[in-house]
């Protein structure tokens, strides 16, 4: 299922949805609450949940095909191969998929919130909350608040920046001061 | 003589803070709004019998219980009927942020049951394109790709 973390609602995701033809569950998830219960913080991500509602993978990028997007003097590279590769191996072999990810690589990855991140997540839905109201202003200073408490989170600058009309240029100053990858380097099979 | 404020607020330990307006608590994918409310020193007090309805806890003897778990109260958190709600939240490590009288509570972390332990996908009630509320478990027995994407 696909789920628009947008706060901007039907209005701004639906015509995607439409072009798109989806024939999947189409969410329009206005309060970024799935990305807040699955520690998600770019887009797009991927989690895969079995039959009985266990995480085999947890958050990673998820492409649908290799990209190589030259942008600001640096490489993005999306992996999308690989990872719908390794998506139709698990749905045909389920939990004998060497793609299933083990106890031990899922606590490698997967960490508890920290304080910083708990309040920014509190932040960013107060945001939410103030942007449905119309309260723009205030909305404004807990955008900020979520960003500053948690900087790597792209949902939290990139959200607020779609209200601004300098949506393009914030992202790309944030992209070239980052050193870490864009999208991180997926992992999918894991070390003997 | 009789001090009168005392009598008319019940004692001392009465709430002295003023009544506010509607507050709202935002919790998980919940937007509660309160019909009466108090803020004392910056914390909010909400009557016992509102906690169910914004984190399924309820007041007991033995504390702030939800299914199987039971967060005891220290005396301070409570009085007469009403609880320290923004007490409550330091007590369990879950942040609380307000913008007047909108209250934004965060995670409960003892209630992630240990997110990175468990595996346990969170449940989450979100809305489709045509307004239905899906959830999670709608979808038990079936493989699901949660794939998050935007317009921004």
């Amino acid at each position: 299922m696909a789920a628009a973390q947008d706060t901007g609602g039907e209005a701004a995701a639906g015509k995607w949805y439409t072009a798109a033809k989806a024939t999947y569950t189409t969410l329009i998830d206005t309060g970024h609450a799935i990305s807040s219960a699955y520690q998600l913080v770019n887009v797009p991500s991927g989690v895969w949940i079995d039959e009985r509602g266990r995480i085999v993978r947890p958050s990673e990028t998820a492409a649908p095909k290799n990209q190589e997007l030259k942008i600001g003097g640096k490489t993005i590279n999306t992996q999308g191969d690989a990872y719908v590769a390794a998506l139709r191996d698990w749905v045909a072999k389920g939990e004998s998929s060497e793609f299933v990810m083990s106890d031990a690589e899922y606590r490698r990855r997967v960490k508890e919130r920290s304080p910083r991140e708990r309040e920014a997540d509190a932040c960013f839905k107060l945001a939410v909350a103030l942007h449905d109201r119309g309260r723009e202003d205030e909305a404004r200073q807990w955008w900020l608040r979520a960003q500053t408490l948690s900087p790597d989170n792209w949902n939290y600058h990139r959200q607020d920046w779609s209200f601004t009309s300098e949506a393009g240029k914030k992202w790309m100053d944030k992209f070239q001061k980052t050193t870490t990858d864009y999208y991180p380097k997926l992992e999918l099979k894991e070390k003997p | 003589m009789v001090n009168r404020r005392l009598l008319l607020f019940g004692g001392a330990t009465a709430l002295t803070g003023a009544p506010q307006a509607r507050a709202t608590v935002l919790y998980g994918d919940r937007e509660v709004e309160l019909t009466t409310s108090r803020v004392e020193k910056g914390d909010l007090w909400i009557p016992f019998g509102d906690l169910p309805g914004i984190n399924e806890f309820s007041i007991k003897p033995q504390g702030a219980c939800r299914a199987d778990i039971c967060i005891p109260l220290p005396k301070e958190l409570k009085r007469k009927g009403w609880l320290n709600l923004s007490g409550f939240a330091r007590k369990v490590k879950q942040a609380v942020v307000n913008d007047g009288a909108l209250w934004s509570f965060g995670e409960i972390p003892t209630l992630r049951g240990g997110f990175p332990e468990s595996r346990l996908a969170p449940d989450f009630a979100v809305k489709d394109r045509k307004g239905d509320t899906v959830r999670l478990t709608d979808f038990r027995g079936r493989k699901i790709l949660l794939l998050t994407w935007a317009s921004w």
